[in-house]
């Protein structure tokens, strides 16, 4: 971390962007919060708070859960997450010191920020996931052992269920039936955790890394190289070319979609034309994807997968462009960044949320090791 | 095998009749030297050089692992992939393998592929083996005639099949869309195929069994080439059998014909049953027909044609060879009305335009009679009036009795080129004569020997007429008073002078 981080009102636009691309293809629309956010941080706005300087204090992990798109149909009352903290202070008796981003991505992570504001807490510069992920289960937290319950959700008509106890698979079972079951969505309190294991037990610095990442997208120019937006970004290049096709499946929990991306010809990144002479256009590329990018194949080859953020940006303007805002016919750029280094520290880490976790049988294809303190951002 | 067998030969072959292509280049056509069966598209063979890999088991179309696959067949140096199931690619992995040009197959059954496959590349013995055992118990069990045969032929071998005459015409078989390949026609790439064909030997010179094989596999070519050689010989027997009991059969019709001919009316009981075996009715009223060929056509073999023409002219009557033609004839229960002997004169006249299209016939239709006796009448009439229809070009070669009076008939017999060379020589004493020996003599018979009515018709006196006569008696050496003699003078004078 260089330095602690001021989010203000003027940064919400790239704020938001950062978001959108640790989303990784989720993490939930998170556009229609601009002003909510721009609202709550008010003139001065707020510090990214670094959890080392906040020993023991209890923090909280706040959010959403359930379907981002049911956010439209199911308006929030804007008190959701205010009851689900309230809820989860009468049980524990413990008032949080300060919140954090459940999941510091799109939807969560602009809800999280507008939400300190207004609940007058310091924001942690850090968060459970690093980007997004579909499931509870999936958080830092419950992978390095520690309790996710006692686990508050607040729906937008009001009722509320606090969980303890759970297991992360079980918390998420119930989560996810509690939504159903109700408003199709919650605002969620997770269990305070003390700032110390905060540290060893969260993705640390990611709201700051979406705001840098928002600003690098920011100063690109209109119609950038693709090669341009990968550097800018940090990442790497996957290949350029059209949406030639999205077949959905309905085969898992979430749904399955494979995008197929046709390059008119090489991209020069990859000069293998086959052996034995095929078309002669540019590579192949498949996405495959959940709510998230979660593999890229070239040629039938994988060469990038999650924990790894893979987004599909829109060619002209380099816009992040959600799994399920994907139509054939899109002209993208698809590149990779690399992922949360939470996840890849150990392979114990790295089991719960690389492809087999997600049924895709195929290891983690992941960028190599960032190297400074920078996250793989140009300084 | 070391060359292996190209995809496109494969594809075509009837064991690979249900194979598909999904995707892949059409215009790529790898040789294929061996078969490696994984179970799913998870598996991570090697050796794959050169192999079609086949999946036998699970290929979900929808599995990314399934890209991952066509890239290490790619890889590995595959010909091609086959999938278990015809289902479409998903447009990623069609992408892919048009773009790494790997052929992508799918069969409903991929074992079953995959074993055909193995066998035509590695077993070719097999193959053969196999073709030829099933085609002899073919030859053993194919109904009647060659034309079944060769069809039984056409099912097993999967391939078009065809019973050629010496001049390559279709004698069986399958209509065929423009010219067939000649032998070695294939594309020269050593494995034959093409227009596979097997001499029947002596028994029908010149005629051969074909079948048209595409080059490509060389254990089918091979199985095909061996198969021939067993279903020639039996076509060939088949033949011989067949042309056996066709001339068996025209042997006793003309028997019974002539028997007919000769009784003069009386029929045996034992002819009139043999009659009766053969379908003939011979009570009733008979309209004979005759038709009438050049010396070098074979009665008992083009008998078929004859038959066909018939039918097609809806001319029911039962035909017989008869030295160089055929004598026909049809029969109504009861003395048939004018319209009956209309429509069978058209009928008739319809199957001599028929008949020649392919062959020099002439037809010649006699009146209806009735009985025995008039069977044999009416089939002479019809064999006169065929003679006379030979010289006749402008009606077509067909002549009805009916339409000319007999008078008229025996005279225009008169006119035919057989008869005039003999009238000429009969009167030829008389050329160069002076005094109009010829015409006199015509007038003279024509007036019924009256001097007086002669001298009349021709404006000279009587004596000249007698003295004329007794010249012409002198010449000729003939005798006016011999009725037979007067009648055969008469008919070579009105045929000389009808064609002066």
């Amino acid at each position: 971390m260089s330095g602690r981080q001021r989010l203000g009102a003027a940064d919400v636009d790239a704020f938001i962007v950062g978001l959108t691309l640790l989303g990784s293809g989720g993490g939930g629309e998170a556009e229609a919060y601009r002003h909510t956010l721009r609202a709550a941080l008010g003139e001065g706005g707020i510090e990214l708070g670094d959890p080392a300087e906040f020993g023991d204090a209890p923090v909280v992990a706040i959010g959403m859960l359930g379907g981002t798109r049911m956010l439209t149909e199911k308006l929030p009352g804007g008190q959701e997450i205010h009851r689900a903290v309230a809820a989860l202070t009468r049980w524990t008796g413990v008032a949080p010191a300060a919140v954090m981003a459940l999941e510091a991505a799109g939807l969560n992570g602009t809800l999280a920020a507008a939400s300190a504001a207004q609940l007058g807490l310091p924001l942690l510069d850090a968060d459970l996931m690093g980007r997004a992920m579909p499931r509870m289960d999936h958080t830092s937290r419950a992978v390095a052992g520690g309790p996710v319950t006692p686990f508050a959700m607040s729906e937008p008509s009001g009722q509320t269920l606090l969980v303890d106890a759970a297991t992360p698979y079980g918390l998420e079972r119930i989560a996810r039936a509690f939504v159903a079951q109700s408003g199709g969505w919650a605002g969620t309190a997770m269990a305070p955790m003390p700032a110390s294991e905060v540290v060893t037990d969260a993705c640390l610095g990611s709201l700051g890394r979406a705001l840098r990442l928002g600003r690098a997208h920011r100063e690109l120019p209109s119609k950038s190289a693709p090669e341009r937006v990968a550097a800018a970004l940090g990442g790497q290049l996957l290949g350029v070319g059209r949406a030639a096709d999205i077949s959905r499946q309905p085969s898992t929990p979430f749904g399955r979609a494979s995008i197929t991306v046709l390059s008119g010809s090489d991209t020069g990144s990859d000069t293998r034309g086959g052996t034995r002479g095929g078309t002669g256009s540019g590579p192949v590329l498949r996405l495959e994807a959940e709510n998230e990018y979660l593999l890229v194949l070239r040629d039938g080859v994988p060469v990038a997968s999650c924990p790894d953020l893979i987004c599909a940006l829109d060619r002209r303007t380099a816009t992040p462009i959600a799994v399920d805002s994907l139509r054939p016919g899109d002209d993208l750029i698809v590149v990779v960044l690399p992922g949360p280094p939470w996840w890849r520290a150990s392979p114990e880490r790295l089991r719960h949320v690389d492809p087999r976790a997600f049924g895709l049988g195929c290891d983690a294809v992941l960028l190599p090791e960032p190297s400074g303190a920078a996250q793989g951002l140009p300084a | 095998m070391t060359d292996g067998i190209t995809l496109a030969a494969l594809l075509d072959h009837p064991d690979w009749a249900e194979v598909e292509l999904l995707a892949g280049p059409r215009r790529a056509d790898p040789a294929i030297r061996g078969v490696l069966a994984v179970p799913d598209v998870l598996a991570d063979p090697t050796g794959l050089a050169g192999q079609l890999l086949a999946v036998v088991l699970t290929a979900p179309r929808a599995d990314w692992h399934l890209d991952a696959l066509l890239h290490r067949a790619d890889a590995g140096g595959a010909a091609a992939v086959l999938l278990p199931g015809t289902a479409p690619l998903q447009p990623a992995s069609r992408e892919l393998a048009e773009r790494i040009g790997l052929p992508v197959l799918g069969a409903p059954d991929p074992l079953a592929a995959m074993l055909a496959a193995t066998r035509l590349i590695h077993e070719p013995d097999r193959v053969v083996a196999d073709l030829v055992t099933r085609t002899a118990a073919t030859c053993a069990d194919a109904g009647q005639g060659t034309d079944a045969l060769v069809a039984d032929l056409g099912r097993l071998w999967r391939r078009p099949v065809w019973l050629l005459d010496a001049a390559g015409q279709v004698v069986a078989g399958p209509d065929r869309a423009g010219p067939l390949p000649g032998n070695g026609d294939g594309p020269g790439d050593g494995t034959g195929g093409g227009l596979l064909e097997r001499p029947l030997g002596a028994r029908a010179l010149g005629a051969r069994l074909a079948a048209a094989v595409p080059p490509g596999v060389p254990g089918e070519v091979a199985a095909i080439t061996a198969a021939l050689g067993v279903a020639a010989e039996s076509v060939g027997q088949r033949l011989a059998e067949q042309r056996l009991t066709v001339e068996r059969d025209a042997r006793l019709r003309m028997a019974l014909l002539a028997e007919i001919a000769q009784s003069g009316g009386e029929l045996s009981s034992g002819a009139r049953r043999r009659a009766i075996d053969a379908g003939w009715q011979i009570e009733g009223w008979h309209v004979g027909i005759r038709i009438d060929v050049p010396g070098a056509v074979d009665p008992v073999a083009i008998r078929p044609e004859v038959l066909r023409a018939v039918a097609t002219a809806h001319l029911r009557a039962v035909v017989v060879e008869q030295g160089s033609g055929w004598g026909a004839w049809s029969t109504f229960d009861h003395a048939p009305s004018p319209a009956q002997l209309q429509r069978h004169a058209s009928a008739a006249r319809r199957a001599q335009w028929l008949l020649r299209s392919s062959l020099p016939t002439s037809m010649g239709v006699g009146r209806a009679h009735h009985g025995v006796p008039g069977l044999i009448r009416t089939l002479s009439e019809a064999g006169d009036a065929a003679r006379l229809a030979t010289g006749r070009s402008t009606s077509g070669h067909y002549v009805h009795v009916d339409r000319m009076g007999l008078g008229q008939m025996l005279l225009a017999w008169t006119r035919t080129d057989t008869f005039l060379p003999a009238a000429r020589s009969l009167l030829e004493p008389l050329h160069g004569q002076p005094g109009e020996l010829l015409l006199t003599l015509t007038a003279f018979l024509d007036a019924e020997s009256s001097l007086t009515e002669t001298a009349a018709v021709l404006g000279v006196h009587r004596n000249t007429v007698a003295a004329r006569i007794s010249r012409v008696r002198e010449l000729l050496a003939v005798d006016l008073a011999d009725p037979d003699e007067r009648l055969a003078l008469h008919l070579a004078c009105r045929s000389v002078v009808f064609h002066q």
